[in-house]
């Protein structure tokens, strides 16, 4: 391979970086007039610029399968991947960042621009080292992002993230080691062949158990899920979206890539009887315990934030179910619902946001009538949380029932029952917790004033384009389901 | 017109109501009456050709939807559903008509109230199971919406609680309908695939209580009735007529043509169990309804005892049994809409009380005769007497009875008396109260508007019309009965 086809196929991870140092650039020339303060405005208007720029280089990516290196693989599965992550990004980026005046945006902007690099490079790794490069570079942005605007709670969210992902990237890189001294190799297909040859090794199986907890920190599965409602309630509105929508997405499809390629032949078995040691089994305790703390922890909230959070803790239980039955067509639904998540999410942070703006925090009581005060919000908002919960006709809905059906259909005979039922009567009580913001933004009615300032255009987009998509994703699934079991199917060994 | 146009004249009207400009009361009632018409007459023009000529295939809809998840986009109407069909457009068109008063935020109103009546009509139609789902779940919203919004009596309770029954049953449902799509092969959500397949004996021992439960809680099974009555008292009185005359009625329908086909050696092993807690249903339903004070909590309960006869039909597995209780879910849906509809509307909005005991002091049968006239029929009606809807349904399910659980019919009996008892009770104490002497005369009542009279009119007729001439309708019930969806349960021992 050459030079210059390497170049082509990170074009999009270039074009990203080089919007990042334009960005830095600006903030550097105009805060060095006298009074000079670099405005959102410019910010996100660069940011834009970057990341339409970035998904324009993506048609210019050589297409087949051929270029793909040791470090970097450039399948289907890479390809929709880099979409979603700079879809969910832009989305992001036109979020306004904080509900206070931010200092030194064009910093802010450049680290958001950083971690969509280590995202997209992430999404299409093939090297154990080079995920974990990718991984850094995004989670550093992310840890600094969750810190910028200076107040206590975000102080507190930033180092709460940053102790916690750090002691996780320590367990990855040590579980990286081990595995590269089981296998001598650190490719995803020479880990496979390694461990094919032999009896996987206790050393071998340490080293997978260690990168998968790494892994569980960054999609918030319990245990490693303490930072998740500090980071969600404590940062700025645009640093949650790219750490619920994007970053989980990515996690997703680094696990996918590394179970499925990686370790086919030591995934055990969770089935009910019949459990066998092996990655599948610890994801599906994972999984319970996920669903189980996430959904009966978010009932007891009273903001909208940390209610949030929970509820990704316990959306990433549903993922993990899927991963855990361990076939094909569980993991394209789990893959299906992961962006479908990230888009009610995202849908949701930006309510949140804008409700912030006009009552000055996210209790749940603050959202008493939104119908009223604005019935686009309001209806946004229903979309974004029965999304959430599973009710048709929204993309949620197709996402949970397909994720749960095949996940009983390839997890062994009817051995995952255990499992999917636990899910889906979980599923059953999330809607609780998700009505319970509805009852106070359609059935009550707020006792003070009762105006909503209008919102800024780029913020209105966020929160119509995701309501947009979910509704389409939720009568037409296909249209994402489809390309992503077709990836899956030709994922690059 | 195809029946075809009761979905999408509901679904429609659901969406043209809400681009309606704001308060638009009158367009949105009219866009609604308009709408449930069309269903109405498409449903009822749809059974006339259908027994006009029996033989023709009957109508269907089959388009390719999400192959992945092996789901086809299925519609059909055999007789059985047209029927159901018919009910459900008669009773949209009353429940319109009983809400012609409503002034807050009517849009809505209908909104809501259309899109229950379209997901009804989807269930009804439905011959994939995943569809079937899809419409049975879009239902759950706009219900609680409507209660919580509109309701009284300690709405948000009864609205929550409602809500949190049906998703609860609803998880249920997709475990036993993802168990069963598991076992079949995971190829397709078809009912009659599904139907087809055989499955071991200990998956139908515990896949069949899963899903059938799931489908009778909301048939109001005992003891899981409870959030009937409170749900029921809550309710708006459109809604009150909507759950208990068409939404309890998916309940067992799904019980009917989905989880008694899909494991009929599962249902062999359980009847026992349904038809005694339909028994159990029937009678503590008429006494718990005999100690109520409150005019809708009596309904209510009634409503609890005369679902026990179509789970009791259904339990009793052959084809008197089966026919008698498609019949009362028909005969109860009109006779429940009208009970509700003279005690919600046209006495409560008078006398502003429910109360037997406040009542008597209003004199009903002389300051609103029309109103005392319909309740008296629709008691006659409820009671079972000849003549009416309701004695046709229930000699039907007694005929099937005996043949299989004779000693069971004795009990029966006994729940038939008591609701005699606690229906001319009620009536006589709210309508036809004794005046002590000297009493202060009956404060004036309003009169009755064109469009409750019209709403009491057209439910009567039909109640009259199939207690005197049921012979169509048991030709269209018997033309869906011979569907090989059912042969399996009828041709058990």
């Amino acid at each position: 391979m050459n030079h210059s086809a390497l170049f082509l196929q990170l074009l999009p991870e270039a074009v990203i970086v080089l919007t990042a140092l334009v960005m830095l650039g600006a903030a550097v020339a105009t805060g060095k007039k006298p009074g000079g303060e670099f405005s959102a405005g410019v910010g996100v208007s660069i940011a834009t610029f970057g990341i339409l720029f970035a998904a324009a280089a993506m048609c210019f990516v050589p297409q087949d399968g051929a270029t793909s290196t040791p470090l970097l693989v450039n399948d289907a599965l890479a390809r929709i991947f880099k979409a979603v992550v700079l879809g969910l990004g832009l989305l992001a980026v036109w979020l306004p960042p904080a509900r206070r005046e931010m200092r030194n945006l064009g910093e802010y902007y450049a680290l958001v621009l950083f971690a969509l690099t280590g995202l997209l490079l992430a999404a299409g790794s093939n090297h154990l080292l080079f995920l974990f490069v990718a991984l850094e570079l995004a989670s550093l942005s992310l840890y600094l992002l969750a810190g910028f605007p200076r107040t206590p709670r975000a102080a507190e969210a930033s180092l709460k993230y940053f102790l916690f992902g750090g002691v996780s990237a320590a367990f990855m890189l040590f579980g990286i080691s081990l595995l590269y001294g089981a296998s001598h190799s650190a490719t995803l297909s020479g880990i496979s062949h390694a461990l094919e040859a032999s009896q996987p090794s206790l050393l071998a199986m340490t080293g997978l158990a260690m990168l998968l907890a790494g892994l569980g920190f960054k999609l918030a599965a319990v245990p490693f899920h303490y930072w998740v409602p500090d980071v969600y309630q404590g940062a700025p509105a645009t640093t949650v979206a790219m750490v619920s929508a994007a970053s989980k997405a990515v996690g997703l499809v680094v696990l996918v890539r590394i179970l499925q390629i990686g370790f086919p032949n030591v995934a055990g078995s969770a089935a009910w009887g019949e459990m066998t040691a092996g990655w599948s089994l610890w994801l599906a305790v994972l999984a319970a315990v996920s669903m189980i703390f996430g959904n009966l922890l978010a009932l007891a909230q009273t903001s909208v934030r940390r209610l949030l959070a929970y509820s990704a803790v316990a959306n990433t239980g549903y993922l993990l179910v899927a991963l855990s039955a361990n076939g094909p067509k569980a993991a394209a639904a789990a893959l299906f619902y992961v962006v479908v998540y990230g888009l009610a999410t995202l849908g949701a942070v930006a309510v949140t946001a804008a409700v912030e703006r006009d009552r000055g925090d996210d209790r749940i009581t603050s959202f008493a009538g939104l119908i009223h005060r604005s019935p686009f919000q309001a209806v946004c908002l229903l979309v974004f949380l029965t999304s959430l919960a599973g009710i048709p006709p929204l993309a949620g809905f197709v996402g949970k029932f397909s994720l749960f059906s095949h996940a009983l259909a390839e997890g062994g005979g009817m051995g995952l029952a255990w499992l999917v039922g636990l899910a889906a009567l979980l599923s059953a009580v999330s809607l609780y917790y998700y009505l319970s913001v509805l009852k106070q933004a359609f059935v009550k009615s707020a006792e003070d004033v009762d105006v909503s300032t209008p919102l800024p255009i780029s913020h209105r987009l966020c929160i119509t384009l995701p309501a947009a998509a979910l509704v389409v994703l939720g009568m037409f699934p296909l249209l994402l389901i489809g390309p992503l079991a077709k990836a899956l199917a030709t994922m690059v060994p | 017109m195809t029946p075809a146009w009761t979905l999408i004249s509901a679904f429609a009207a659901a969406l043209i109501v809400l681009l309606l400009p704001a308060r638009a009361a009158m367009a949105s009632r009219v866009v609604a009456l308009v709408a449930s018409i069309i269903g109405a007459v498409a449903a009822g023009s749809a059974c006339l050709a259908k027994l006009a000529n029996p033989d023709a295939a009957p109508w269907s809809f089959d388009r390719e939807w999400i192959p992945n998840l092996g789901s086809r986009f299925h519609l059909a109407a055999d007789g059985l559903s047209l029927t159901l069909l018919f009910l459900t457009g008669i009773t949209a068109i009353a429940g319109v008509l009983f809400s012609w008063n409503i002034e807050k935020r009517p849009r809505a109103f209908f909104a809501f109230f259309m899109t229950i009546i379209g997901g009804v009509y989807g269930v009804f139609l439905s011959r994939d199971a995943f569809l079937l789902f899809v419409f049975y779940e879009i239902v759950i919203l706009p219900k609680y919406m409507l209660i919580a919004i509109w309701g009284s009596t300690n709405k948000e309770y009864g609205a929550m609680k409602l809500t949190m029954y049906s998703i609860g049953a609803s998880s249920l449902i997709l475990i036993g309908l993802v168990a069963a799509y598991a076992a079949a092969g995971a190829t397709s959500f078809d009912i009659a695939h599904l139907a087809a397949a055989t499955y071991p004996p200990a998956m139908q021992a515990w896949a069949f209580p899963v899903l059938f439960l799931g489908f009778a809680v909301l048939a109001g099974i005992w003891p899981f009735h409870t959030w009937a009555p409170t749900g029921h008292v809550a309710a708006p009185t459109a809604a009150s007529m909507l759950l208990a005359g068409v939404v309890m009625k998916l309940g067992a329908f799904g019980a009917l043509c989905v989880a008694m086909p899909l494991f009929p050696q599962g249902f062999e092993q359980y009847k026992a169990l349904i038809a005694g807690l339909a028994v159990v249903g029937i009678i503590y339903g008429a006494l718990t309804a005999l100690s109520q004070k409150d005019l809708k909590f009596i309904i209510g309960y009634s409503s609890v005892s005369h679902m026990g006869f179509i789970l009791l039909g259904l339990a009793a597995a052959n084809h008197w049994g089966l026919r008698g209780a498609v019949l009362q879910m028909i005969s109860h849906g009109i006779i429940a809409g009208l009970l509700f509809g003279i005690a919600g509307r046209v006495v409560y909005e008078r006398t502003h009380t429910r109360d037997l005991t406040e009542l008597g002091r209003f004199d009903l049968w002389k300051s609103l005769p029309g109103a005392a006239l319909a309740f008296t029929l629709a008691t006659a009606a409820s009671m079972g007497l000849p003549g009416f809807s309701g004695f046709v349904a229930e000699i039907s399910v007694i005929i099937g009875l005996w043949q299989v659980y004779p000693w069971l019919t004795i009990a029966v009996a006994a729940g038939i008396i008591l609701t005699g008892v606690f229906s001319l009770r009620a009536l006589y104490r709210a309508f036809f109260p004794e005046r002590e002497a000297g009493a202060a005369p009956p404060p004036k009542l309003p009169p009755l508007t064109w469009p409750e009279i019209s709403a009491m009119g057209l439910l009567l007729a039909v109640s009259i019309a199939i207690g005197i001439y049921p012979k169509p309708w048991v030709q269209l019930i018997d033309d869906g009965l011979r569907s090989p969806l059912f042969q399996s349960i009828l041709s058990l021992p």
